[in-house]
This record gives C-alpha cells, structure tokens and sequence, in this order.
C-alpha cells in the first residue's frame, strides 16, 4: 500500500505547483492595456467549439488594434487573456475569478449555459460586465443581474421564432404545416427550447404530436427514437440538439426512409455547421435549420470569414462569430464611455446601439433592461448542393428555399 | 460453456470441452438468456408499443451490444490476465479511431482496410505500454499503481489528440452506405458489419485463448504467475503481449465504430463506463461474460428507451447492473476460483 500515498502526494504536489504557478504568473496590464477576459471550453468534450471562439475573440482584438485601438482611451490597446472552462461550471468561474483579479475590464463567454451561469454570478459580484456571445439558457438573464448582456437570441426566443418561421414559409411555399413530431436532447437547452416551440407552435395552429428524448451522453444510435418520431406520422420532424446527436439522427432519418416534408433544426447545433453538409451527405441534403446565424448577406462578415480562415485555416462557424461580435460590444462601450472603469463600461454597454451587427438579426444589438438583445432573431438556414445557405426570411436569403423536401 | 475464465488464481483453466464445471454455474448464463427472451416477449406483448418500435429497438440494442462487448472484451481480459483495471480503455478506442481516420482521409485507404492496418499498430501501442510502464508495478501486485498510470495515460491521449486534430468533430469518409430490413427493423450495413466483426473477433480471441499454445500461457500466468514463471513462462512477455491484445481489440471496436460515430477526443470516454459495467456484469475476465453483458446492456439501453427516454435508459442500465451485483455479486459468469 505505499504506492498510493506516494502516487497521491505526487498528484496533489502536481496540483499545488501548477496552482502555485498560475498564482504567481499573475498579468499586469500595461497602462496602455485594456484587458478582456474570454471564458471558453479550451479543453475536454467541447474543446473544438471553445477554440475557435477563442480564435474569433483573437481575430476581433487583432482588427481593432490594427485599426488605431480605442480611440477615446487615447488609442488604448486591447488585450485578450483566455480563460479555460474545461466545460464544467465552477472551473469557469474560478477562471472568472482570475481573469477579473488580473485587470479584466469585461469578459465574454462561455458557449455552455451552466457555466455562463456562474460566470455571469462572478460577473455580477464584481461589477464587471459579460458579454455573452453563446449561452441559450433564458434563466442566466432572469436573476436579475445588471452586468451580464446577451447577444444572441435565448432559448424561447428561439423556440419562438422557430415555430413562427416554419408557420410562415410552410405557408408560403404552399404546404402549411399541421403536426410535429420533436427529438431533442435533455436538459436545459433541449428542455426550454422545445417547450417554447411548443406553445408557439399551438399558436400558430401545429399541433406537436410526440416529444422524443433522448439522453446527452452515451447516445451512439438514434434510430429507435427516430422510428418513434415518425410512428406518429407528423408532416415535419424537429430536432433540438447538438452536432454528434444531429448527425446521427439525420441518418436514422433517412435509413428509415422517414416520409415527411422536412427534417427542421430549432437552434440545432449540427444543421448548420458548415461541416455538417459533407459529413451527413445525402442524409443531409435539404435538411432545414432555425438558428442565428453570421451574416451571410453582410460583406463585413464575410470578410472576417474569410480572413479567419487564411490565420487559422478553418472555417468560422456563428459562435466565433459571435465571439467576435461580443468583443466589438465592449470596445465599442469602452469607445462611448471613453473609461476603463468597469462600472462606466456597464452603463455604455447598457446604452449601446450596434447598427452593423454581424449577425443576421432583424435590426441593430441594443440591450433591454435585462441585458438580452432586443432584436436577435432566427434565420432559416437549409443544406443546398452540399452548402448551408440562408433561405427565410427573404431579406437575408442566399438560395431559394426546397419545400416539401420530400424525404 | 467450457470457455476459459481468465481470472483467477488457484484452479487451472478447464481442460477439455464438456469439463469439469458444474451443471449449476453452466445454467446461470442459460437461465439470463431465458430471461432477456421473456422480458422481450412480455415487451410484445404487454408493452403497450407498436411491434416495429420494439423490433427496433431490439435489433438496434443487440447491434449496439455486439460493440460494447468488443470494447469490453479486452478489459476484462487485461483485468483478468494482468489485474489492471484500465481506466485508458476508452482513450485507447478514441486512438484507434483517429488512426483510422488519418489512414482514410490522409492516405485514401479504404475504412476497413485502415481498421486492418491499425490492429497491429494499437497492439504494438498496448505491449510498449505494459512493458515500460506498467510491467514494474504489475509484478509489485500493486493495484492502485497501474490504475493512476492508465488514467494519466487516458488524460494524456486525449489531450495530445486534441492539439493534433482540434476538438472539431470529425468524421471518417466513404465507407459502406445503405441499409438492410430485418424483420420490419432497419440495420445499417456499418452498424451489421461492427456487430459482425464485434463476434468474429470475440469467438477468434476464445479459440486463441483455448486452442494455442500461447493461449495456454496466458490462462497459466492468469491462474498462477508464479507457478507459470517457474515452468518457465516469461511473465513479463505475457503481461505486455495481452495488453497489447487488449489494445488489439480496441482497435477493431474504433476501427468498425468510426464510420458511424463523430470523432472528437473524447468520444470513447462514454464506452469506459459501460464498459466497465459490462465486464463486472458479464463476471470479471470472462470473455463470454463480456460478450453476453455487451448484447444485455445494449437491449436494455434501447428496449429501455421506450419507456423510460432520454438519461432512463442508462438509468435502467445501472439499476440492472446494482442487481445483478447485490444477487450474483461474480456476474453471470463466474470466474474460476
């Protein structure tokens, strides 16, 4: 039995040195320093997402000290300090934590909703603001907190206007909607999303006719849920969840030859991926999608895009978008209020009106009283010839819509 | 079942087909398939579900349950051989899915070809493993050494693959597209195939363990290493090449996985649990044990599912497992001792 005492004193000797460490590696800013701190999953099951956010941030801050920094603070440089949530909730707040004890002025973050909750608390604490370019939770903003904005439309807003889109283009393409069979993914996120859908859906007279669940872990075969879904013979299945858990349900979908008029995404983390057409392929093809999106019909946005890509050599989905989008918030708040006290930057955030948001939304980011986005909104994104294009509303379309799709 | 239970350590394996084990142990694992059959026909017919819904999520579970028991396959041999539990087995699966996925898209080879090619690589990975790492400490008999170095060693596939690849899903190209109707019940070729390859490899590692030579020495160093050691097997040889067949095995899992699973680091974390579920079910280093646990985790993870959705259905899973414990607390299985 001596190995384990020796293995385990090792073990905690290892923890203390690296806490020791990053204790000690402490930043401090520069006086012609303003600090952002971003909170992202840069490790563990999410790490790919939480990279290229990070990327995304990088690439902003990059842009805006190339442009002259922030002109108010006499032409202040940004600098963005990573934070690593490591997916789980209370590593991103620690993380929070450090990033506002090392100067941080404003954060932005996290993609996971649980941990955007405990650092919006970190936020509210220390009077610092958030900026939260991915979190779909509605409850995050529904503390009451002061300092934490969204960007990004919630999970109601989304199940909202998801049911409301497909109302209308079910409508106008000739073929009105009536039933709908629902998979989506436990938990919070598939949960809040879905029963907003739901009571829109009534609304707008389709009735969903079965709710499918399945779990967020060990799922490595859908098609006994989706053969469920379609018993129902619904004239579209929904589906709410993320990458891994789509791709294998538009596969069901289409082995079971599923006889419906469109398989629909509701803030679906996997339809429109731009990896999502190639790796689904036929199962893919026309499959439909309501999410936020980059603005696909903006110039700018495409050519943060397409630069993103040249430095990092990948695509840039939404999220990095929106990761970009965030740290243009907070300099364009430091810019207003000319000051790097948070507190001053809360209260210009707070004031702000985006015009040129890069993001397909139905007018400029400006904050309510609860710090959500008054004008984010979904747009509906359909798999085209092996590309994920935007087809409803006709505002932001890039490609005619295919409906029915005639699965 | 004269199948040789590799744990143990007094009694040597059986000898001959149609042995010495007692008619009441042989009946254990005939009396728990008797009892899936009933609870399947009681799902027909007093379930309450359409009959294409329960063939489907019977055929889906026992397709599913044939990959379950390879993963779990050589974790319990590695556990019954060596006395290693092996916290790395799912990292070890998520290696050999990304060799494979770097076979077929950076060298065009086809998916099962690369599965081929990639049984010895993870096998040699499993032997250098066990010879510079873990050797010393399985000799000392310690047991809580080789579980931190395995679980370190999980960490560190993970994160290396993660600064390779990125965390970005990635997706194995061009395999075999389409699917096939059992019985109203729709199987994908992909998925046939891995449940296919899943039982080729589970019966060719039971010949391998019963009918050779070498076989013979890893059932006498998992019965008594030291009595092994002095009719002069090498331990240590032995020690190294089952975890390298234990890698081996996960090598064929990843590799017959790939083309329906998203590849993300962790990916293979999700099979260590089940997996270990499976092998303490099945009985600890039972092959067979291993086997029939996979197929009855699988049916009562998707048969479950149409009850009990979403996270109910692992949730069945480990109640089934908690029984099984506190009746037959060796698993269906016994293991010889």
């Amino acid at each position: 039995m001596k190995k384990l005492p020796l293995a385990v004193v090792g073990l905690l000797g290892t923890v203390a040195m690296s806490a020791a460490l990053s204790a000690c590696g402490g930043y401090e800013p520069a006086d012609d320093e303003v600090v952002i701190g971003s909170v992202h999953p840069l490790t563990g099951a999410l790490a790919g997402q939480g990279e290229m956010m990070h990327e995304g941030a990088q690439l902003a801050v990059a842009d805006l000290n190339a442009a002259g920094g922030i002109e108010s603070l006499d032409g202040d440089r940004l600098v963005l300090r990573d934070g690593d949530s490591k997916g789980t909730a209370d590593a991103g707040q620690i993380e929070a934590q450090r990033l506002v004890s090392e100067g941080a002025v404003a954060l932005i973050g996290t993609y996971q909703s649980d941990v955007t909750a405990n650092v919006s608390a970190v936020a509210e604490r220390n009077r610092v603001p958030l900026v939260i370019d991915v979190a779909v939770d509605d409850v995050i903003l529904e503390q009451g907190y002061e300092h934490t904005f969204r960007i990004q439309p919630n999970a109601s807003n989304m199940g909202r206007g998801g049911a409301v889109a497909l109302a209308e283009l079910s409508a106008a393409n000739g073929k009105p909607v009536k039933t709908v069979s629902y998979l989506h993914i436990e938990g919070a996120f598939g949960q809040s999303v879905y029963d907003a859908f739901t009571e829109e859906a009534e609304k707008q007279g389709i009735e969903v006719v079965s709710e499918v669940t399945y779990p967020a872990t060990n799922f490595t075969d859908a098609t006994t849920q989706v053969r469920e879904a379609l018993a129902a013979k619904p004239d579209v299945v929904a589906v709410t969840g993320y990458y891994p858990d789509s791709l294998l349900i538009a596969q069901a979908i289409r082995a079971l030859g599923g006889d419906v008029d469109a398989v629909y995404g509701v803030a679906n983390g996997g339809f429109d991926d731009s990896a999502f057409p190639a790796d689904s392929g036929p199962a893919g093809a026309d499959l439909l999608s309501a999410n936020y999106h980059y603005a696909a019909t903006d110039d700018r946005a495409q050519d943060i895009r397409a630069r993103f890509e040249a430095e990092y050599g990948r695509t840039m989905e939404t999220s990095a978008m929106l990761a970009y989008q965030a740290v243009v918030v907070i300099a364009r708040g430091l810019e207003e209020t000319g000051s790097k006290d948070p507190e001053e930057l809360r209260d210009a955030i707070a004031e702000l009106e985006i015009d040129d948001p890069l993001l397909e939304f139905g007018g400029p980011i400006a904050f309510d009283e609860t710090g959500e986005n008054e004008n984010a909104s979904v747009t509906v994104m359909q798999i085209r010839d092996g590309r994920v294009e935007q087809v409803f509303p006709d505002e932001f379309k890039t490609a005619d819509i295919v409906y029915p799709v005639g699965r | 079942m004269t199948e040789p239970t590799i744990t143990g350590t007094a009694s040597p394996a059986p000898p001959d087909p149609g042995g010495t084990r007692r008619a009441s142990e042989a009946a254990v694992p005939l009396g728990v398939v008797a009892a899936v059959l009933v609870a399947i026909v009681l799902v027909y017919a007093v379930g309450q579900r359409s009959n294409e819904l329960v063939t489907q999520s019977v055929v889906t579970g026992l397709l599913l349950g044939g990959v379950y028991a390879l993963v779990s396959v050589g974790l319990t041999l590695i556990f019954g051989v060596l006395g290693i539990v092996n916290f790395a087995q799912g990292a070890m699966l998520t290696l050999a899915m990304y060799l494979v996925y770097e076979m077929t898209t950076s060298g065009g080879i086809p998916v099962y070809v690369a599965t081929l090619l990639a049984v010895p690589v993870m096998f040699l990975f499993g032997v250098v493993v066990q010879a510079a790492l873990l050797n010393k400490l399985t000799l000392a008999g310690s047991h809580e050494g080789p579980l931190l170095v395995t679980l370190g060693l999980s960490l560190l596939i993970i994160n290396v693959l993660l600064m390779i690849f990125g965390g970005r899903p990635l997706r194995v190209p061009g395999s075999v597209d389409g699917s096939i109707d059992i019985f109203g019940a729709v199987a994908s070729y992909e998925r046939l195939i891995a449940f296919g390859g899943a039982l080729l490899v589970s019966a060719a590692l039971l010949l391998f363990l019963r009918r050779t030579s070498f076989g013979m020495s890893i059932r006498a160093v998992s019965a008594n290493s030291e009595g092994a050691a002095l009719v002069g097997v090498d331990v240590r040889r032995i020690y190294a090449l089952t975890f390298g067949i234990g890698a081996a095995c996960v090598a064929v899992a990843g590799g017959l996985m790939a083309p329906f699973l998203s590849l993300t680091p962790t990916v293979g974390e999700q099979f260590t649990i089940l997996a270990f579920v499976i092998v303490v079910l099945g009985g600890l280093g039972s092959v067979t044990g291993a086997l029939l646990g996979g197929l009855i985790i699988g049916l009562v993870q998707t048969v479950g599912a149409l009850y009990f959705p979403g996270t109910g259905s692992l949730i069945l899973v480990f109640a089934v497992f908690v029984l099984v414990l506190f009746f037959r607390p060796e698993g269906i299985i016994k293991a010889a001792s």
